[in-house]
């Protein structure tokens, strides 16, 4: 039995000994290569996500080549991009005897979603955590307070905040009330509906987006801050200049998490509204699931979540990509 | 010490491996032993009125068959959604249950081919001569008889709370259009503190089962057919809609906010007077103290639809590739009787599909309600409750309502209603 660690380390050293004596890797077997050698670690967890998560990705996208819709089994002989044609140009699909409406409007809720829910968060973010890390007291209370929401499930936070919007009795409408504005009704409005759902998310995840800032403000010298105000510099200017452009990583790495998030918005919009959240609240994630489970079309379910996953990939890739040229990966 | 640890290792994971292999052999020999002859039924109702019902229609069904065993799995925690994707999976994995609870009618055609015809073994003629033909109809796929409705959810009911209408001097049996129930509405608003109209509006599903039910008072019942049948006349459909957003004037100005529970218990708490529901709302009232039909609350068939029982209902279909097809089908003949009909209803609140049922065991309100059944001219299908269009269909109508529900623009709702269709 040979352990693999011993295998690794012997072949280490081996490599040691040898590096005056110009030996080369072309006398090796195929089998001694670093890459095979160390295959039992890289190997099984290699095969088990290619499988299930990235085969399972590839399976979705030729699911949605196809024309499966109710039961049996997938006809993977005819492949197409009809579901991608109907699915930004509306009209009757070959597998349907209704109209398919084109998916622009829940697209466009759903960068409208994103954007607005992701700029908020972060900005709100990093306003919270510059004002923590004023090493103010009870701060550890304040971080978790801010973090709580977070590790609340969304069903909860949606059926929260329908008590939150309530005209009669809701806070917000309450504190409306203070300011003495009528009470308004928000949670079936269209004007508001968004930017409600928007708001709620933002008390979710801000406090996500604080910590992450904090832990990049927390990284930045004592000295940087010193110099600034030694050269003068006010506090606003301070921040602006010399610690906000230090927090970029930290700005990428909280984007990248919040904008995921909100593209899986479902589960809230589903407690709030279920399955029809209405046309001014409808997001990519929602119609998905109407497609899929409600009319049991399922290649166009799934055409929809190519669409899906193709976002999520556009906001991620730029990000990973940055960290492999800056060598972080 | 490193040898030790060797073998205890191998150890553990030879004993991980037979506790495996025992675990699969005790799965394997599980569904062996309750092979051949038990019913596996799948269902969501697992509390409330639902599981009471269920278990008295499974009860009376042992005592009955005591030779038939029964693998009940309810699918817990799970509306009704959920149950489908359960059973399309099993569907999918050519695995499917004995049978599941499932709304009959146009719903059928989720799963069109994996139904199997039971005509004859379980629809003989005593089913056929005592089901009225509304009912009989949904039990239908195409023409195939496949599935039993077990009971009958009214959906045209107008609930009241007498104590409020009193106190309005509103006389609910002098309605007879759905513009009374607006007037009826105002008079309410001007005489008293409490909401004329009890409604949730978070969800499209209430909205869509009140238009609906007007719109059998402005179609009547031909235009209803027309409209389900995807030639619905653009004026009766608007009207209908109009109707609605006259009513939702007087809606709780929280409607957005709340459900079906928050609106109904407004109606018991003498907040709101009238609530339209299906009478499934009455099953709250004969639960809470001091609220009694017929003395603090009362029902009246909704103004303008008299004549007609617009239905709602759940059924136990066959299943084709059936793991247990005698015993299912005996248990399907068994809720295709008065007796297992009445025993289910008495605790659902809802009425027996057959019309000989002897209901005197069922509360006063099912006995009215099982009255207006028998004489009713019509039994319509209901949209919302998937009874009268297939699922793509339905979900065009529940979107053109979520849209109702941010504008309550008739015109432009009444185009899309008559474009789900298309």
């Amino acid at each position: 039995m040979h352990n693999p660690l011993t295998i690794l380390r012997r072949r280490l050293r081996g490599r040691d000994a040898r590096t005056d004596g110009g030996a080369t890797e072309d006398g090796e077997s195929f089998l001694s290569r670093e890459s095979v050698r160390s295959a039992p670690f890289w190997l099984p967890p290699a095969l088990l996500i290619g499988v299930f998560v990235y085969g399972a990705i590839g399976w979705n996208v030729l699911l949605s080549l196809t024309d499966f819709t109710g039961l049996g089994t997938p006809d993977y002989g005819s492949l197409d991009f009809e579901n991608y044609v109907v699915a930004f140009q509306g009209g009757t699909p070959s597998w349907s005897e209704l109209t398919v409406d084109p998916i622009w409007n829940s697209l466009q809720n759903t960068v409208v979603l994103v954007v607005g829910f992701a700029a908020v968060c972060l900005v709100l973010g990093l306003l919270l955590a510059i004002l923590v890390d004023q090493e103010i007291r009870f701060e550890n209370t304040f971080r978790t307070i801010y973090l709580l929401p977070m590790s609340l499930s969304f069903v909860v936070t949606a059926k929260f905040w329908l008590y939150m919007y309530n005209p009669q009795t809701g806070l917000i409408n309450i504190a409306l009330g203070a300011f003495g504005f009528g009470p308004v009704e928000i949670v079936q409005n269209p004007d508001l509906k968004l930017a409600a759902i928007a708001f709620a998310l933002v008390w979710q995840f801000s406090g996500y987006a604080m910590v992450v800032y904090l832990a990049g403000l927390r990284a930045i010298p004592d000295s940087h801050f010193e110099a600034a105000r030694v050269d003068g510099a006010s506090t606003v200017k301070m921040y602006w200049r010399v610690i906000i452009p230090q927090l970029r990583t930290a700005t990428v790495s909280a984007l990248v998490v919040l904008t995921v998030f909100a593209l899986k918005a479902f589960d809230f919009l589903f407690s709030m509204y279920g399955y029809q959240p209405g046309p001014s609240a409808d997001i990519l994630a929602t119609r998905m699931v109407r497609e899929a489970y409600s009319n049991g079309n399922w290649a166009y379910g799934s055409a929809i979540a190519v669409v899906l996953f193709l976002m999520a990939l556009a906001i991620v890739s730029p990000y990973i990509y940055s960290q492999y040229k800056r060598g972080a990966l | 010490m490193t040898d030790r640890k060797g073998v205890s290792r191998r150890r553990v994971l030879q004993g991980a491996g037979v506790a495996a292999v025992a675990g699969l052999a005790g799965c394997g020999g599980g569904s062996g032993d309750s092979g051949a002859n038990s019913i596996e039924l799948l269902h969501a109702w697992s509390d409330g009125d639902g599981n009471a019902a269920i278990e008295a229609l499974i009860g009376g069904f042992q005592e009955a068959h005591p030779d038939v065993e029964f693998a009940e799995e309810p699918v817990n925690g799970a509306a009704r959604s959920n149950l489908d994707q359960v059973v399309q999976n099993r569907l999918q994995s050519s695995n499917p249950p004995s049978t599941f609870q499932t709304w009959p009618g146009q719903t059928l055609n989720k799963f069109g081919d994996a139904y199997d015809d039971i005509e004859g073994d379980v629809w003989n003629d005593d089913l056929k001569n005592n089901y009225l033909e509304g009912p009989q109809a949904q039990a239908q796929l195409d023409g195939t008889y496949v599935t039993v409705p077990l009971n009958i959810h009214r959906i045209n009911n107008l609930f009241y709370n007498r104590n409020v209408l009193d106190s309005a001097g509103v006389d609910p049996s002098s309605m007879s259009s759905p513009g009374d129930v607006v007037s009826a509405c105002e008079q309410v608003a001007q005489n008293t503190d409490a909401v004329p109209f009890a409604q949730q509006t978070s969800g499209t599903w209430s909205t869509t089962q009140l238009w609906e039910t007007i719109l059998l008072s402005t179609g009547g019942i031909d235009g209803y057919e027309a409209f389900i049948n995807g030639n619905g006349n653009r004026s009766d459909v608007k009207a209908a809609l109009d109707s609605v957003v006259a009513l939702s004037e007087h809606y709780p100005s929280d409607a957005s906010s709340i459900g079906l529970t928050e609106a109904n218990t407004m109606v018991m708490d003498g907040e709101a007077a009238f609530i339209h529901q299906g009478d499934w709302a009455a099953g709250a009232y004969s639960n809470a103290d001091g609220f009694n039909y017929g003395e603090q609350w009362g029902q009246v068939t909704y103004p303008g639809t008299s004549g007609s029982y617009l239905l709602n209902m759940d059924s136990f279909p066959f299943l084709a590739n059936n793991p247990s097809p005698e015993a299912t089908k005996t248990f399907l003949s068994y809720c295709g009787t008065a007796e297992a009909q009445v025993l289910f209803n008495a605790e659902k609140g809802s009425i027996p599909p057959r019309s000989d049922a002897d209901v005197s065991q069922l509360n006063q309100f099912q006995q009215d309600q099982y009255e207006d059944f028998n004489n009713a001219d019509s039994q319509p299908p209901s949209v919302e409750h998937g009874l009268a269009v297939s699922p793509g269909i339905k979900t065009n109508i529940s979107s053109a309502f979520s849209g109702f529900l941010e504008n309550y623009d008739a015109d432009a709702t009444a185009d899309a209603l008559l474009n789900a269709f298309n």
